[in-house]
């Protein structure tokens, strides 16, 4: 069978497909919303250096993903062994070999995947427009509104997305979404004001 | 040479009845397969399983169905050689009824 097909059928018997849906927007929103506290946290700071936000924000996502990866597995693991054994109490054999185990074997690991990736990519979007600031593309003010920009419309989109999971309105969702990241981005301009 | 299996198999909900019955019509022999689930409860599904073919690898079978998680609980009819034969009435079978 093919690797593809075998990736496919795993997943269908696990059931993680809505799983890493929730873990994938739980945590890319924190990728994204961590991101927009450094930068903005770097700005109200008066930090000139993109080097040392880049750096922050490279820390941050490598503890998110690897909190990520390392929570969401053992958690998974640890739900779906005892569903497990629990099924092979009702069959009287033992599934650790059939497609049942390895599903379940499978469907921890690609959450701890999910839920790992999730905040890196997000953080890594966030932070592309510091790494162009770095190499002289933008000024660095223009690359902390960049980034800012592109984190809140992050946050829209998970929103948008949710929307559309839910079949409701998109743009309502992705606002609620978007309204977070504008709550911390207001509060820290506040207090520079301040 | 196998023609004709009928099986009684216990098996969890998934795989569902439609990826087993589709795992099964891939085998060698194999020309086709009918899965009834007849009972479900909380955790497994029993299911009789008719399996039809030029040439049924029984222990195939078995181990086709072991990895998708389902266990045989019985082999209910074998049909076997040229042609497959039916089942039939006999007076036998009318006064052990009686």
């Amino acid at each position: 069978m093919k690797f593809l097909e075998k990736l496919r059928r795993y997943i269908r018997v696990s059931g993680i497909a809505p799983i890493s849906r929730r873990y994938f927007i739980m945590n890319a929103f924190d990728g994204a919303t961590t991101i927009l506290g450094i930068v903005i946290g770097a700005y109200v700071a008066e930090i000139t250096s993109e080097l040392l936000v880049i750096w922050s924000g490279l820390g941050a996502t490598l503890a998110m993903g690897l909190s990520g990866f390392v929570g969401a597995y053992m958690t998974e693991e640890a739900e779906r062994e005892k569903k497990l054994r629990t099924l092979e109490k009702s069959m009287l054999t033992e599934l650790t070999n059939s497609v049942v185990g390895r599903a379940s074997r499978f469907a921890s690991l690609w959450a701890g995947i999910v839920d790992g990736v999730s905040p890196a990519i997000a953080a890594v979007t966030c932070l592309a427009p510091l790494f162009l600031s770095s190499v002289g593309v933008f000024s660095t003010d223009f690359a902390i509104q960049l980034s800012v920009a592109i984190a809140l419309s992050i946050m829209f989109l998970l929103g948008v997305f949710l929307g559309r999971i839910s079949k409701r309105n998109i743009f309502f969702h992705g606002a609620k979404m978007f309204f977070v990241g504008l709550i911390i981005t207001i509060v820290f301009l506040a207090l520079k004001v301040l | 040479m196998i023609r004709r299996l009928v099986l009684d198999v216990l098996k969890p909900h998934n795989p569902s009845v439609v990826e087993l019955s589709e795992a099964l019509s891939h085998l060698d022999g194999v020309e086709g397969v009918n899965v009834i689930i007849y009972e479900i409860d909380q955790q497994v599904e029993n299911a009789k399983i008719v399996i039809a073919g030029s040439s049924i690898d029984f222990e195939g079978i078995k181990k086709k169905l072991e990895e998708m998680g389902a266990t045989v609980h019985s082999v209910d009819e074998v049909a076997a050689g040229k042609r497959i034969v039916e089942e039939v009435r006999t007076p036998q079978d009318r006064s052990a009824r009686m």
